[in-house]
């Protein structure tokens, strides 16, 4: 996609939630095993915040841990980034614009497998 | 491909361009996006499911700051997303219009909007937010083309310092840290040091254009080198004296700052003088407002000028209050109100009258006095600014004033003759922990006033403390048989006095403790049988320490003057009660009076019990007054002894004994004592007035209550701080 980049992946990530609930859907699980892993999200006016990935609500609200707030010092982009901590935040769903996690290239593949059975 | 699609693609690309550089995966991966994944997932989430880890903590996760909630998030992107960024747009430009005539009302616009936002930082709003709001002046470099306006963010960036530095040197803003933090802002630009150099020579400019408008048509032509200050001559004069007032108030209030911080009170003099100059132009300010607004071509009249932040009622140039407010913390944004323009000229004027209440101050050498100096000023309500300025008057380099050192100070407090102070028992090493908390005690009266309580309560323990160290460091200075024995007996004294005067001054401390109590509004009326009670019990052991210490030094001069006719006149003298004495006997009858009255409504009448699901009244007690408990004050006294006084009370033997008739007599009797001094009497005045109501009140229940049940009784504190006024109605 955005990088391809070829390097071995380092990302021994054990997923965390055990497929315990019968009942949940593939997609539950699918974003369990996200948990806790950095997560970059888009929002409304400009900014992004990486953190690593905390809760979710059926409403599609995210809460993410040790958050980094980015922000352009321009409109026009591109232009150079400022960031702070901003610690734990609640990115409510009417303000996010995009969502991307932090993974192997292997792994995104089989993201991408998993989004396109549904659509 | 639709018009959404291709705007959806448009906005991937650019977030994929500025993601890319700035914000890279981890090593080996990538960034895959999972908007459409989450979207499916949360499609198959119940209602109150959530997606979580086995360590989640849904109390810890109410705690998140809400990203674009006004509220909580401080980074929202409004206008613009940097300084920069609206500098390039043309929201802060230099000069501020090409004519001059529209230059100048949009400095004087900016000017006022300053003042606002200045007062605002005083009283509590962030640096960044209010002063610092001003693109100018977060930009040092961008305004020096221009003299006026380059001069005045000088001052104002320079003041600002100066406040700072006092107010953080003074530490009286424990609880309003906001205020001294100044991270990332440019307070201290190059050159800002020469602010008044360059303010004047402004100055002198304008009042040269000024001068050439005023003069008369056949003197123009000699004045005609003078450019005048813009295009209208109809309003040169109006502008002229308009910016003139602002300028020589900014230079007086930050000469102001600058004498009072001189050491040992040597600038007070000259602040004086330039706190009565800066009331002036203060005035002249106000009076310029109508002129402003005459020439506000958008006219605000019908909008009222009261809210307005200028005097002309125009919106300021140059300002954005949201590119500061992530730099100052990541915490929530306050959400900040600024003062009016007027309000904040009301604000300055109030300052500047504190000040000088502080500037004429006599540097009063003895302790007593200067405790009741700080507790009286006290009574104005000082903001923070004020209240920095005297601690730091009082409290320099460990002395008092920076002049008089602590050990004298408390030797001339302790009435000790003058050559103790030079006394080996200073030498002692708990004698610098004695100055060390006298020292203290100024700091903390100078405090807010709900802090100060606080402290005063804390530091009663290490008043208790001290003294038996003192004690016990005394008995063994004083068994040191080596010393020649005149000394000893100077040694001797020494060690009595100040034993006593610690005691004082713990009772003393304990007595503001109480009273505090009362200003801040602390007690239900439920509670104030015990706060007086509690407050009678104190008063008393102050008023007893005070005396003791006052016959010793009496039987010390005595002593020296060793003539027989001074000696029987002095027999006499002894036996009159001081005049300080009976002061705070006076003071005991009414609250006295007033916990024998309120423990009667609540023993006959069953109002002002402490009733209630929650606490219990032992509990109450307790949540006033652990701290006076816990440091023993008095030794031995508890809730039960309170409720042993007070479970008798009875109108009947009330009226017999009228403790409001006691104090009425003694404080007419001391009106005389304390002729000089205007301030005690007004107070014994109020101690009057309360105790006259309050006696007619009493007699009122007495005769009326258990015949009228409709009568109502309620306290207030009309006439006196803490000393309440019965008032009886009927319901």
């Amino acid at each position: 996609m955005e990088t391809a980049q070829q390097a071995e992946s380092s990302l021994n990530h054990a997923g965390s939630s055990d497929a315990s609930e019968s009942n949940s859907s593939n997609y539950v699980a699918h974003v369990k095993k996200l948990l806790y892993r950095p997560m970059l999200v888009g929002i409304k006016d400009g900014r992004f915040f990486i953190g690593s990935f905390y809760c979710m609500d059926k409403q599609g609200n995210i809460i993410l841990q040790d958050a980094v707030e980015y922000r352009s010092t321009r409109r026009s982009s591109p232009s150079p980034m400022e960031h702070r901590g901003v610690g734990l935040i609640l990115i409510p769903f009417s303000c996010r614009t995009s969502c991307h996690v932090d993974c192997a290239i292997e792994e995104q593949l089989s993201l991408l497998s998993l989004q396109e059975k549904k659509s | 491909m639709s018009m959404a699609e291709k705007i959806e693609a448009e906005r991937g690309r650019a977030v994929e361009v500025s993601i890319s550089p700035s914000i890279p995966s981890g090593e080996g991966t990538v960034w895959a996006d999972v908007s459409s994944l989450l979207r499916l997932a949360c499609n198959d989430l119940r209602d109150d499911e959530l997606i979580n880890g086995e360590n989640f903590n849904l109390f810890a996760a109410m705690s998140a700051l809400e990203i674009m909630d006004p509220k909580m998030d401080s980074g929202i992107v409004s206008t613009y997303y940097s300084i920069d960024e609206a500098i390039e747009n043309g929201a802060a430009p230099v000069p501020l219009s090409f004519d001059r005539t529209l230059d100048v009302q949009r400095i004087i616009d900016i000017m006022d909007h300053l003042l606002s936002c200045e007062a605002t930082w005083h009283k509590g709003g962030s640096l960044a937010q209010t002063v610092f709001s001003s693109i100018y002046l977060m930009r040092p470099e961008r305004t020096s083309s221009h003299a006026l306006l380059h001069s005045y963010c000088r001052v104002i960036r320079a003041t600002c310092n100066a406040v700072v530095s006092a107010v953080s040197d003074a530490r009286t803003n424990e609880e309003e840290d906001l205020f001294t933090m100044t991270y990332g802002l440019p307070l201290k630009s190059e050159g800002d040091d020469k602010c008044l150099s360059m303010l004047h020579a402004v100055e002198e400019t304008i009042s040269r254009q000024l001068r050439a408008c005023k003069a008369p048509t056949s003197k123009k032509r000699v004045l005609e080198d003078i450019e005048p200050l813009q295009n209208n001559f109809d309003l040169e004069e109006g502008f002229c004296k308009a910016l003139l007032c602002r300028l020589r108030f900014r230079k007086h209030f930050y000469h102001v700052l600058t004498c009072m911080r001189r050491p040992q009170g040597k600038g007070l003099e000259l602040a004086k003088k330039h706190i009565i100059s800066c009331l002036a132009e203060l005035d002249s300010i106000l009076q310029s407002g109508e002129f402003l607004r005459s020439n506000n071509a958008h006219g605000t009249l019908e909008e009222g000028i009261e809210d307005k932040t200028t005097a002309s009622g125009c919106q300021p140039i140059g300002f954005d209050s949201t590119l500061n407010s992530r730099s100052a913390t990541p915490t929530p944004p306050r959400a900040i109100k600024l003062f009016s323009w007027k309000k904040a000229v009301d604000y300055f004027q109030k300052l500047l009258h504190d000040l000088e209440i502080l500037c004429s101050y006599s540097l009063d050498p003895v302790f007593e006095n200067v405790l009741r100096f700080v507790v009286d000023f006290q009574k104005f309500q000082p903001d923070m600014v004020a209240r920095a300025l005297v601690q730091l008057l009082l409290v320099q380099d460990g002395r008092l004033y920076g002049r008089d050192p602590m050990f004298a100070v408390i030797c001339k407090a302790a009435l000790l003759p003058d050559e103790a102070k030079n006394n080996d028992i200073q030498k002692s090493i708990t004698v610098p922990q004695l100055e060390q908390l006298a020292i203290n005690l100024l700091r903390v009266l100078c405090t807010n006033t709900s802090w100060q309580r606080r402290k005063l309560g804390k530091i009663l323990q290490d008043w208790r403390i001290i003294y038996v160290q003192l004690e016990l460091a005394f008995r063994k200075e004083h068994g040191d048989i080596s010393r020649p024995s005149v000394d000893e007996n100077l040694c001797m004294k020494i060690c009595k006095h100040i034993l006593i005067w610690v005691e004082e001054k713990t009772y003393w401390i304990a007595s503001r403790f109480l009273t505090l109590g009362f200003e801040l509004d602390l007690y239900s009326p439920s509670e104030y049988c015990m706060a007086y009670w509690y407050m009678y019990v104190i008063l008393m052991k102050l008023a007893e320490k005070t005396h003791i210490k006052m016959m010793m030094s009496n039987e010390t001069s005595r002593r020296k003057t060793k003539k027989k006719r001074d000696f029987v006149k002095d027999m006499g003298k002894d036996h009159q009660i001081p005049p300080a004495v009976l002061l705070f006997q006076c003071y005991i009858y009414v609250v006295e009076g007033l916990m024998l009255m309120l423990a009667a409504l609540r023993n006959e009448h069953k109002v002002f019990l402490c009733l209630g699901p929650f606490n219990s009244e032992h509990g109450r007690f307790i949540q006033h007054f652990e701290l006076l408990q816990k440091a023993c004050l008095p030794d031995h006294v508890s809730y039960f002894s309170f409720r042993e006084t007070t479970t008798h009370a009875r109108f009947s033997t009330l009226s017999v004994y009228n403790c409001f008739k006691d104090a009425q007599r003694i404080a007419k009797e001391l009106r005389d004592s304390f002729a000089n001094d205007p301030d005690r009497i007004a107070e014994l005045r109020r101690i009057e007035q309360v105790a006259e109501h309050n006696g007619i009140a009493l007699n009122l229940i007495c005769r009326l209550g258990t015949l009228d049940p409709s009568l109502k009784v309620s306290f207030e504190f009309t006439h006196h701080p803490y000393l309440a006024v019965a008032v009886v109605k009927r319901s």
